[in-house]
C-alpha cells in the first residue's frame, strides 16, 4: 500500500475483483472513475431539481406551508387533499432519500479510488468533478 | 495481531509468512517489480489494512485501539452505532442549515425598518454584520461544525475500513437520517459538500 502518489499501471480498486494491471485496463478504470465523479455532481444537481420540480408542481400554498414547516398550518380544514399531498410528499422524500443514499456511497466510493495514490485514478476524479460541475450547474437555473 | 489478521481473511491466504515479516519491520514503500497482492499486506503499524471490500467480523478495528470486533454481536452492535452515528450526522446538518436560515431571517428584519431615508442603509447592514460575528447564533454555529466536522472525519474513516456490514451501516443511517430530518429541508445544494 503506497502513501505517496504513484504513477503505476497497476492498482486495485475497492474490490477485489477490480485488479488493474495494464495500460489499457488503467486507461478504462480512469473512464470508470471519472464517470462516477460525473455521475456524483449529476446526483447533487439532480437531488436539487427534483425537491424544486416536485415544489413547483403542488399547490402554491401547500408548497409554502411545507417550506416552512407542517406545524406552521395545523387547521386541518381540507383533510383529504393533505392527505394526497402528505402521501405525495412521503413518496417524494422516499425517493429523495434512496438518492441521498446513492450519492454517500458514490462519494465514498471515488474518496476510497482516490486513496489508492495513483496519480492516472486522481486525474480521472478531478477531471470527472470538473466536467460534471462544468455541465450539472447551468441546468440547476434552468428551469 | 497481524498474524490473525493475515488468516481471517480468505483473499489474503496465498500470502506466505515471509512476506508478512518483511511488512512489518521494513518501512511500506512500494515495489513496482511485485505484483498487485504486495500491496495488501502493507500498513505502517501493527493494524493490518484491507485494501478491498469485504465481509467479516473478526479482528475489525473500528478507529480506535480499543475497539476491536470479533463476534457477530459486537458487529452488530457497532452496526447500530455507526447507523445512529451516521444518522445524527445527517440530522446536525440538516439543523445547521435551519439555525442558519433562522438568523439569516433575523438580519433581514434587523435591516428592514432602515430603507426609508438614503444613506443609512450601507452603516446599518456593517452594524449588523458585526453583531452577527459576536452573536450567539454564530458561536453555536461555530461550535457545532466542530462536531460535525468530526463526526465527518469518523464516518470517512469508517468506511476505510472496507467492512462491507459497517460501510451499509454508514449509507443506510445517511439515507434514514435524510429521511426523517429533510422534511423542513428547503431547496438548497451545499456547493462545498464533497465526500460525504
Amino acid at each position: 500500500m503506497p502513501m505517496h502518489f504513484i504513477f503505476s499501471d497497476e492498482a486495485v480498486l475497492l474490490f477485489d475483483f477490480w485488479r488493474v494491471h495494464s495500460p489499457t485496463g488503467m486507461a478504462l478504470s480512469v473512464l470508470v472513475v471519472l464517470l462516477l465523479a460525473v455521475l456524483y455532481e449529476g446526483i447533487k444537481v439532480g437531488k436539487a431539481k427534483l425537491l424544486h420540480k416536485t415544489l413547483e408542481s403542488l399547490p402554491a400554498t401547500n408548497s409554502q406551508q411545507f417550506i416552512l414547516g407542517p406545524d406552521q398550518d395545523s387547521t386541518g380544514s381540507r383533510s383529504t387533499s393533505d392527505n394526497r399531498t402528505r402521501l405525495r410528499w412521503f413518496l417524494c422524500y422516499f425517493g429523495q432519500s434512496l438518492v441521498h443514499v446513492i450519492q454517500v456511497v458514490i462519494g465514498y466510493f471515488v474518496m476510497l479510488a482516490v486513496m489508492s495514490y495513483n496519480t492516472w485514478i486522481f486525474l480521472g476524479v478531478v477531471l470527472g468533478s470538473a466536467v460534471g460541475y462544468y455541465l450539472a450547474y447551468p441546468l440547476l437555473n434552468m428551469t | 495481531m497481524n498474524h490473525m489478521g493475515m488468516n481471517h481473511m480468505e483473499m489474503h491466504h496465498h500470502m506466505g509468512m515471509n512476506h508478512t515479516d518483511d511488512n512489518i519491520t521494513m518501512p511500506p514503500h512500494h515495489h513496482p517489480t511485485t505484483s498487485a497482492s504486495h500491496s495488501h499486506g502493507g500498513g505502517d503499524s501493527m493494524m493490518m489494512m484491507p485494501m478491498t471490500f469485504y465481509f467479516d467480523f473478526k479482528n475489525v478495528n473500528l478507529l480506535f485501539s480499543g475497539l476491536v470486533i470479533n463476534t457477530p454481536g459486537e458487529m452488530a452492535g457497532a452496526f447500530v452505532a455507526v447507523f445512529l452515528l451516521a444518522m445524527f450526522y445527517e440530522g446536525l446538518k440538516i439543523a445547521r442549515e435551519g439555525l442558519l436560515r433562522k438568523s439569516q431571517v433575523s438580519i433581514r428584519y434587523n435591516s428592514m425598518p432602515v430603507p426609508g431615508p438614503n444613506g443609512t442603509i450601507l452603516m446599518e447592514t456593517h452594524k449588523t454584520v458585526g453583531q452577527q460575528m459576536l452573536s450567539f447564533p454564530h458561536l453555536l454555529q461555530t461550535v457545532l461544525h466542530i462536531i460535525q466536522v468530526v463526526i465527518s472525519y469518523f464516518l470517512m474513516l469508517i468506511f476505510m475500513t472496507y467492512n462491507g456490514y459497517l460501510c451499509i451501516a454508514v449509507a443506510a443511517g445517511a439515507g434514514t437520517g435524510y429521511f426523517l430530518f429533510s422534511w423542513k429541508k428547503a431547496v438548497v445544494v451545499d456547493i462545498t459538500e464533497h465526500c460525504h
